[in-house]
């Protein structure tokens, strides 16, 4: 599970992905804009009650507080930077920190309208030329984590205090859902003095200022992170006063500080979901992801698989003989669902939902395989090619206990239809050293995949086949390569589904890839501390936080 | 007399030192062998571009070559021929700069300061207790050798032995669950500054590590007390005192006791350099945060600096406590005589 700090914000995932955004945003107060004084909290608070704690367990909480280079705990991150646009459900986005946005029949010309009003959290305001700043300090000094959602960003302007305009080298499709809810507002008064050669090292508490409706308070690496509410935010006061991440070492331990009343809430393993669904006052909330479990098929045409893996045929008689829905009753405890194409549904309508999946029939792929002229000749069980080669492939995976078990089901029915395919399982060293060179025959894998599938249907273009590219397939189709340019180019959602949806269909055919499963996400909390929402992709999200309700 | 200890001393501290620049070396050389791509393991995503991949490797010196830059030496450039991996980050570690973490970016030093005593706490409370244990039980079993007490306690001492450590504390931490917290160290939110409440928190956290610790590990002092005390008393100045007559106690603490010290004192130091490394699954199971945990992060992140440096602390309190046990043994035993 390795891959799934790719969206950390998004796997938890639970509640219902299709459901279009049903709650309301949250309480908006926007019409009286904050005060200017609001470096001190309000002194008022006529009745100071003991104020609302939520203490999340995690297994990693973070891996830096500098959001420049920082690759994990989107979560808390959302809490503290606002974007332009919001990632608000799985597949609905809302705006942020930009109140509205137009964009010029060329697709070229973006223009935001930017909140008045706003504040960081050290008491500067936030106007379009902070924006703007922030947007051309990430570019400028080409900045790790965020700067490559911007490479198509040739001008950031303020117009005026609240406007800001945007011109792009060329037009881009996912400007709203991907470029935009990740690259953080970041305050010029913290990041300008900064030497560049010392942005790596910086660590001060001050990194995590942002507009957002928490404030950053205290992190001890590797134990615990406290944020605050931030009185001032745009939205208006977030409901609970006062998060904490504990970090615990193993999911098992998760589970038991959760049961000791230690923590509030918790990623739960499947394994454990029978147990905290038996105890009162612990909600378990079971939902979609955007992460995919699938059989990677060599499909490199210089890679050393055998001939006969490259034969559509027997691609198609594997996928019929693999036993989906038991990898996931054994594997899995159920908490998944059968993978039909390649785009998780969470996805919303990018998902090909005519896709329907090949349904598990050995005997149908006995029978393909013995109609396209794979014979067991020797009577050993595996059936030979024309030239004589046995259908032998190697087998792997990615070290874990449902990995392990998963290749034993795929083995065990690949067997079925006279293919041999012995289980091996590997560390993701050894896994990704054989990428180079393309050297294997069959990966079982996952991927996290992003709410806007451009880096998912990247997996599949020639360009990645290069050093330091994800395409782990090795597939490479000059037309699926310009179906790819052209849905990245299109701003209107409808032309790019179609596109998408074409896509999907020719993974699906040729099967560089065939997706096995789509994992749920599961969380458990505290019911009788709080009502937590999980529509957002998981509890702990912005989005379902500022929307959490305090029991006691 | 002081001539051959200061001698003595000498050869020590140079063999130590051998054995450091070997480590070094190796230190350096073990995990680069290891196949894969540690940028790739830094973030598995296909959002990290190809272009930030690169600036990464280049930011971190993974570009050049490991040992030698055949490539400058052949251009004839010798200086530009020890621009390597290596040559790095030797040079680093002269100047005391362990490097930079590639998945904190934080300094590998500063990061093993944090943990070493939040380790050394942990450890120090777990040796501690496991020492005065087996060492009274091992003498109680010695001294009442043959009887059902001491099969009892051999017993005892045998089934602990065998007792897996995790899975040991994770029956504790069920059974405990409620009454004793099950993870970390600390309460979060509370402060040094606020001392005996912070202690006392601290203390809290500690039992149920400590006790695993004591459970699992004092099987060893146990045994090599108890088979040293046994062969003591055997010995005929027991006799002796004896018929002197001496009281038990009394031969015990002023005959058998300090003759039985010395594999002892040895087992001690050779654990205590285990201190730094040895509780990773104690740590592990009870989400300490110590040493043992980052050198366990940092092995499944393929993390090279921080890799280097857990394992050269590792190396170093080794070294340094095989050499403190030669030392106090020569000191203790007056048979141990440097040649």
């Amino acid at each position: 599970m390795v891959i799934l700090t790719l969206l950390a914000a998004g796997l938890a995932a639970c509640g219902s992905a299709e459901a279009p955004a049903s709650t309301e945003p949250p309480v908006e107060k926007a019409t009286e804009p904050p005060t200017e004084e609001t470096t001190e909290p309000p002194t008022e608070e006529p009745t100071q009650a003991e104020p609302s704690t939520l203490r999340v367990g995690v297994t990693n909480i973070w891996d830096t507080a500098n959001p420049a280079f920082a690759w994990s705990g989107y979560d808390i991150r959302f809490l503290l930077y606002d974007t332009l646009s919001e990632w608000a459900h799985l597949d609905t986005f809302e705006p942020g920190l930009a109140e509205s946005w137009s964009v010029s029949d060329d697709g070229l010309v973006w223009t935001f309208n930017i909140r008045e009003g706003v504040t960081f959290h050290d008491g500067t305001p936030c106007t379009a030329e902070d924006v703007a700043w922030g947007l051309n300090w990430i570019i400028e000094n080409d900045i790790e984590s965020m700067a490559f959602f911007l490479e198509d960003f040739e001008e950031v302007v303020a117009l005026d205090p609240t406007t800001l305009q945007v011109t792009l080298s060329a037009p881009v499709a996912n400007m709203i859902s991907a470029l935009l809810i990740y690259t953080y507002i970041l305050p010029r008064s913290v990041w300008e003095d900064i030497p560049e050669e010392e942005l790596m090292e910086f660590e001060d508490l001050e990194a995590g200022i942002g507009t957002g409706p928490y404030k950053l308070v205290e992190w001890v690496e590797d134990e615990y992170l406290i944020v605050e509410a931030n009185e001032d935010y745009w939205r208006g006061r977030p409901p609970i006063d006062r998060i904490i991440w504990q970090q615990y070492a193993t999911d098992d331990a998760l589970v038991q500080a959760i049961l000791a009343g230690e923590v509030d809430v918790i990623g739960v393993p499947s394994t454990a979901v029978q147990t905290l669904q038996e105890v009162e006052n612990i909600e378990v909330s079971i939902g979609p992801t955007l992460a995919i479990f699938m059989l990677i098929i060599n499909s490199h045409e210089e890679g050393s698989q055998p001939d006969n893996l490259n034969d559509p045929a027997v691609r198609l008689a594997i996928d019929h003989a693999i036993d989906k829905q038991q990898i996931i009753n054994v594997a899995y405890l159920g908490y998944a669902e059968p993978a039909t194409a390649f785009l998780p549904p969470a996805m919303g309508d990018f998902h090909n939902s005519d896709i329907e999946g090949t349904p598990f029939d050995p005997d149908e792929g006995n029978r393909i395989l013995e109609e396209a002229g794979y014979v067991d000749g020797d009577g050993d069980g595996i059936r030979e090619d024309a030239d004589g080669n046995p259908l032998e492939y190697r087998l792997y995976t990615i070290e874990g206990a449902e990995n392990a078990r998963v290749l034993e089901i795929i083995s065990d029915n690949l067997a079925q239809i006279g293919i041999s395919a012995p289980p091996t399982v590997m560390d993701e060293d050894s896994l990704i050293a054989l990428y180079p060179d393309y050297d294997f025959d069959m990966i079982y894998w996952d991927w996290g995949l992003d709410p806007d599938p451009k880096f998912a249907m990247n997996l599949f273009t020639c360009g990645e086949r290069v050093e330091g590219g994800w395409n782990d397939s090795g597939y490479c189709d000059p037309e699926y390569d310009e179906k790819y340019y052209e849905q990245g180019a299109i701003v209107d959602r409808e032309a790019r589904r179609q596109l998408l949806w074409e896509m999907q269909e020719e993974l699906f055919e040729k099967r560089p890839y065939i997706v096995l499963a789509y994992p749920l996400g599961i969380e458990a909390y505290r019911n009788d501390r709080f009502i937590l929402n999980n529509e957002c992709g998981g509890v702990i999200t912005k989005w379902c936080l500022l929307q959490a309700e305090v029991v006691q | 007399m002081i001539m051959e200890r200061g001698d003595y001393l000498i050869r020590k501290v140079f063999f130590a030192l051998v054995t450091l620049v070997v480590v070094v070396f190796f230190n350096f050389y073990l995990f680069r062998i290891l196949p894969g791509d540690p940028v790739k393991l830094i973030i598995h995503s296909p959002r990290m571009t190809k272009e930030a991949q690169a600036k990464i490797k280049a930011q971190f010196g993974l570009d050049k070559p490991i040992w030698l830059n055949t490539e400058r030496l052949r251009a004839g450039d010798v200086a530009g021929a020890l621009d390597t991996q290596f040559v790095a980050y030797v040079h680093n570690l002269l100047h005391g700069n362990l490097g930079v973490s590639f998945t904190t970016r934080r300094d590998v030093g500063e990061m093993l300061m944090e943990r070493a005593w939040r380790t050394v706490v942990l450890v120090a409370t777990g040796e501690a207790v496991t020492i005065v244990l087996g060492m009274a039980l091992g003498l109680l079993a010695a001294w009442r050798r043959g009887t059902r007490l001491d099969s009892g306690i051999m017993l005892w001492g045998l089934f602990t032995w065998a007792l897996p450590t995790f899975f040991f504390g994770i029956m504790l931490m069920i059974l405990a669950r409620g009454r004793l917290p099950v993870g970390g160290m600390i309460t979060p939110g509370l402060k040094l500054e606020e001392g005996l409440v912070y202690w006392a928190d601290v203390g809290k956290h500690l039992i149920l590590p400590t006790l695993t610790m004591a459970v699992t590990w004092t099987s060893g002092y146990l045994m090599i007390m108890r088979s040293s005390v046994v062969e003591v008393l055997s010995e005929d100045y027991i006799l002796t005192a004896k018929a002197k007559g001496l009281s038990t106690l009394q031969i015990l603490r002023g005959h058998a006791l300090k003759n039985a010290m010395l594999p002892m004192v040895t087992m001690m130091a050779i654990s205590l350099g285990y201190t730094v490394g040895g509780a990773i699954q104690v740590e592990t199971v009870f989400s300490w945060p110590g040493i043992g945990r980052l050198m366990f992060e940092a092995v499944a992140k393929r993390d090279y600096p921080l890799l280097q440096g857990t394992f050269m602390l590792l190396a170093v309190s080794v070294i340094a406590a095989n050499l403190l046990a030669d030392l106090l043994y020569s000191v203790l035993d007056p048979r141990v005589k440097p040649e």
